[in-house]
């Protein structure tokens, strides 16, 4: 049943591809740049952040006011913050679609799926930073989102009276929570490219950029978006005040909805779910690929004999399992006699597709079930040559 | 069908690679690896288009074949991230290679074609098929 709805929806995303590679160019399909467009809206957001954080004052007195004197009063002010607004919005959204398409076209398990952990990973922390931006500015949704969270928090068995002070940075709102707040806006933010080390640690040239045209484009709507849809405030938050209503980006701050339908603690409880369920994703089908359709042709094999070292299959290997290791003995062959470096395949790292295989001028790797003289049998079958030449 | 021997030596043979995660290939080829409807055409299927080797481009050439192609995923789309641009880039060198040993680099091709588009892929090797046969057919 899942796997069926799986197919589906993997078909259905193709599908989409192929309309909108009808309207543009396929190397300007932006769903197949998803992991860049995510990277640029995080430079995005550093960049802009750290325009912001020259103004900001995280004190309970002065936070409200000095965001309020970087929209009205430093010129261009307010597209900056707007722009790191709507870039953060973009970015989630940007995630999202990328997270969506890996898992429908099948890219997150077996070999994978460290990209897949580290991805949700990076998904959560980016949640989590999105979440105390919206704390910093000291209105009165910040006010209600600190009580709610507050109170989430509380409801956690054992250690959420701990939790809360570690949120608070102290026994309840003080002059130390705006400092704590602040830390846990940008110790997130910074923490996102430690992960991404681990995102891309077994990805081979990541495509970190969308085409340039892309750059130009996101960069010029969120100008537009930033100066025609100024981000505001809401009202000042007044000590002891309990607001009621708040003005909700559903991006970010959909869980602090059900928090007010339902209690802090179950929107909390249910985040958790949904994550521990993304980062069990990779292992829940437990099926080998033959009953997945698929032809399972046993991972890269280097044939000792006949590697020279020339590190070709090293450089075109798209998932860093190749590598190169001095050459450990001296070989019986004229091939290992003469090389310094040996290939190795890291067999949890191989994904089976054999690129490095093309890549290999000496006849030095094979796909175990796809062997290098079934095809060449099958080639001169194909061309019409009864008998095998001699090459 | 029953025609298809004789046609069979007006149209010239291709061998091409189709990778398994481009077009839908189900009832796509006969157990010998050739086309449905195409027997001059065979079609061996890989892993990934980056799985092909130049060298048995090469070879379908010098056995026989009137060309040779390769079929990978629309650009961008990989599976495996870049199996289709690098072997975008190695026919590139192939061709240069064959065209300095007098060998008309035509009658290598790359496609690139989704899951939803086997209608185009088989109209590209149609048309690659009318190519050859216009350049002079066998070689
Ligand atoms: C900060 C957010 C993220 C950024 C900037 C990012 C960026 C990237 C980039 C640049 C790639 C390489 C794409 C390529 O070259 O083909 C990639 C691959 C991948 N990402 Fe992310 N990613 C992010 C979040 C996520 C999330 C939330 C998930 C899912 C849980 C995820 C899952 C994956 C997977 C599975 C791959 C491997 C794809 C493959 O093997 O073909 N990523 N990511
Ligand atoms: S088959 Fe070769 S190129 Fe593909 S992942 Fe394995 S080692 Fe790398
Ligand atoms: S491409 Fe072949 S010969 Fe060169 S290092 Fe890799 S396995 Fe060895």
């Amino acid at each position: 049943m899942y796997r069926r709805l799986l197919l589906a929806l993997q078909s259905a995303t193709l599908r989409l591809d192929t309309w909108v590679n009808r309207v543009l160019p396929q190397d300007f399909n932006p769903l197949y740049y998803t992991g860049g467009l995510a990277n640029l809206f995080l430079t995005i957001l550093v960049v802009s952040g750290i325009l912001i954080f020259l103004y900001y004052e995280p004190s309970l007195e002065g936070a409200y006011a000095s965001v309020e004197f970087l929209t009205h009063h430093v010129p261009y002010g307010v597209v900056f913050r707007g722009i790191h607004r709507y870039a953060a919005d973009a970015y989630l959204v940007a995630i999202l679609l990328h997270l969506f398409r890996n898992w429908f076209t099948d890219r997150y398990r077996e070999a994978r799926d460290s990209q897949w952990l580290s991805g949700m990973f990076l998904l959560v922390v980016s949640g989590f930073a999105g979440f105390t931006g919206y704390l910093l500015v000291w209105d009165e949704r910040s006010q209600l989102l600190t009580s709610l969270t507050t109170q989430a928090l509380r409801s956690v068995p054992l250690i959420g009276g701990w939790l809360e002070r570690v949120f608070l940075g102290g026994p309840g709102v003080s002059d130390t929570t705006l400092p704590r707040f602040l830390f846990l806006h940008i110790g997130p933010a910074m923490t996102l490219y430690v992960l991404l080390w681990w995102h891309y640690v077994r990805l081979r040239h990541p495509k970190i950029w969308p085409p340039a045209v892309w750059v130009l484009f996101s960069l010029g709507l969120l100008f537009i978006l930033a100066s025609a849809l100024p981000a505001a405030s809401g009202p000042p938050a007044q000590p002891g005040a309990s607001p009621e209503g708040f003005q909700v980006d559903w991006f970010f701050l959909w869980p602090y909805v059900l928090a007010r339908w339902t209690a802090p603690g179950w929107a909390l409880a249910l985040v958790v779910a949904l994550v521990v369920y993304g980062m069990v994703i990779p292992y829940t089908l437990r099926e080998t690929p033959e009953q997945r359709g698929l032809r399972a042709l046993g991972q890269a094999v280097v044939v000792e004999e006949n590697c020279t070292g020339c590190e070709l299959c090293y450089y075109d290997c798209p998932y860093n399992a190749i590598y190169m290791v001095p050459s450990p003995y001296p070989g019986k062959s004229r091939a290992a006699a003469n090389r310094k470096l040996l290939a190795v395949v890291v067999d949890s790292r191989c994904v089976e597709c054999g690129i490095c295989i093309g890549a290999c001028p000496f006849e030095a790797l094979e796909l175990p079930r796809m062997l290098d003289k079934d095809v060449q049998q099958r080639i001169r079958r194909g061309a019409g040559a009864a008998a095998p030449v001699a090459s | 069908m029953a025609a298809a021997p004789e046609r069979m030596e007006t149209q010239p043979r291709v061998v091409g690679f189709l990778c398994d995660w481009a077009v839908r290939s189900e009832g796509l080829l006969n157990p010998d690896d050739t086309v449905v409807g195409m027997p001059h055409v065979t079609v061996i299927r890989v892993p990934c288009s980056g799985f092909v080797k130049p060298g048995w481009l090469e070879l379908a050439l010098r056995s026989g074949a009137a060309g040779a192609f390769v079929c990978g995923c629309p650009m961008g789309d990989c599976l495996n991230r870049e199996g289709n641009w690098i072997m975008e880039d190695r026919i590139d060198q192939l061709r240069k290679r064959l065209s300095r040993q007098k060998v008309d680099p035509e009658r290598i091709a790359f496609f690139a074609y989704g899951l939803h588009e086997r209608e185009q892929f088989l109209q590209a090797v149609a048309d690659f098929v009318d190519r050859l046969r216009g350049s002079g057919g066998k070689q």
